[in-house]
C-alpha cells in the first residue's frame, strides 16, 4: 500500500509539472525558468502581451526594477549613461549623439556620465512612438517622443543625457534637480520599460565605443579622459 | 505481463518507470528546445532516438529482472 502511495505521489508531481508546462506554453513554465537567460525566460512576445493587458509577472517586474551597484573606473573619462546596445554615434551641428537602445531585459536605471552640475532638466515631446528614438532624438524643434533631457556643465562644455520613451516605455523618472552637483556614475533617473538613451557630447571628443557594442551604465568608458583643451 | 502492469498491490515497476521516464523526457525536451540553438527537426529526431533508447533500456532491464 505504501508503495502505491509513493508511486501515486510521484505520478501526481509529474502530471502537475506537465499541466503547468501546458498552461504556460509557448512560454516557459516556472519550473524551467531558472535555467534560462532573461531573454528566453520572458520572451519579447510575452512582454508585449503584458503591455497590452497591463498585467505583468511579478518575477519579471522584480527583475526589471533591479538597481545594482556600479563601480565607475578611476579617472575622469566619460561613462555610459545606460545599459544597452550602441546603435548610432552620429555627429550633427558639432554635437555627437551616442544612441543607446535599451531592451526589455536591460537594467533601466540611468547614471551620470560625468562629474559636474546639472544645468537644466528639460521635458520634450508629446507623443509616444517606436523606432528606438534614433531619428527622433535629432528633431529638436519637431514633434518627438516624450523625453527628458538632463544637461550637465563640465570642463569640456555641456554634456546632455536624453531619456526617451517608446510605445512601450511611457514613464521617465528623473532623480536629480537643477543646480545639483553630481559625481560620475551617480544615479540620475529611470525609464520604465525598454527605450532609448542618447548621450550628447561635443563632437571634438573621440569615442571609445563603436556601434554594435554593449555598454553598462556607470562602468563602460564611452570616451577617454576629459580635458579642458 | 501482469507483473508489468500491476504487482503486489501497487503499479508494476514496468509501466511506472515507462510513464515517469516519458514525462521527464517530455519536460527535458522542452528545456532543450529553449536552451539550445538547434533546428527543431534535428532536435525532434535526437529526442525521439533518446526516448526510444530509454524505453528500450527499461524494457530490457525489466525483461532481465523478470
Amino acid at each position: 500500500m505504501m508503495l502505491l502511495i509513493i508511486q501515486g505521489a510521484i505520478l501526481s508531481l509529474l502530471i502537475a509539472a506537465i499541466v503547468l508546462w501546458g498552461a504556460y506554453f509557448p512560454y516557459p513554465s516556472p519550473l524551467v525558468r531558472r535555467w534560462l537567460s532573461p531573454g528566453k525566460r520572458w520572451p519579447d512576445s510575452q512582454i508585449r502581451l503584458w503591455l497590452k493587458n497591463g498585467k505583468f509577472q511579478q518575477a519579471y517586474l522584480s527583475y526589471f526594477y533591479r538597481d545594482p551597484e556600479r563601480t565607475p573606473p578611476l579617472g575622469n573619462s566619460i561613462l555610459a549613461p545606460a545599459d544597452g546596445l550602441v546603435t548610432s554615434a552620429e555627429v550633427r551641428d558639432g554635437v555627437r549623439y551616442l544612441v543607446i537602445a535599451l531592451s526589455f531585459w536591460d537594467m533601466h536605471v540611468q547614471r551620470s556620465p560625468v562629474s559636474g552640475s546639472v544645468v537644466k532638466v528639460e521635458s520634450k515631446g508629446k507623443d509616444y512612438m517606436d523606432g528606438e528614438g534614433r531619428v527622433f532624438a535629432f528633431l529638436r524643434d519637431k514633434p518627438c517622443p516624450v523625453q527628458k533631457r538632463v544637461v550637465f556643465s563640465t570642463d569640456v562644455g555641456e554634456i546632455a543625457v536624453r531619456l526617451i520613451t517608446s510605445l512601450a516605455a511611457r514613464r521617465i523618472e528623473i532623480w536629480v534637480q537643477e543646480h545639483e552637483v553630481i559625481v560620475r556614475g551617480q544615479r540620475i533617473g529611470r525609464i520604465l520599460l525598454g527605450s532609448t538613451v542618447v548621450l550628447e557630447l561635443p563632437a571634438t571628443i573621440s569615442l571609445n565605443v563603436q556601434v554594435g557594442e554593449r555598454v553598462k551604465a556607470g562602468e563602460t568608458v564611452v570616451a577617454r579622459e576629459m580635458s579642458s583643451a | 505481463m501482469n507483473v508489468f502492469w500491476w504487482t503486489s498491490g501497487h503499479l508494476g515497476w514496468g509501466v511506472f518507470s515507462l510513464t515517469v521516464f516519458t514525462g521527464i523526457w517530455w519536460l527535458f525536451f522542452d528545456l532543450c528546445w529553449r536552451l539550445l540553438a538547434i533546428r527543431i527537426g534535428r532536435l525532434l529526431a535526437l529526442m525521439a532516438i533518446g526516448w526510444m533508447l530509454g524505453i528500450g533500456c527499461i524494457l530490457f532491464g525489466f525483461y532481465l529482472a523478470s
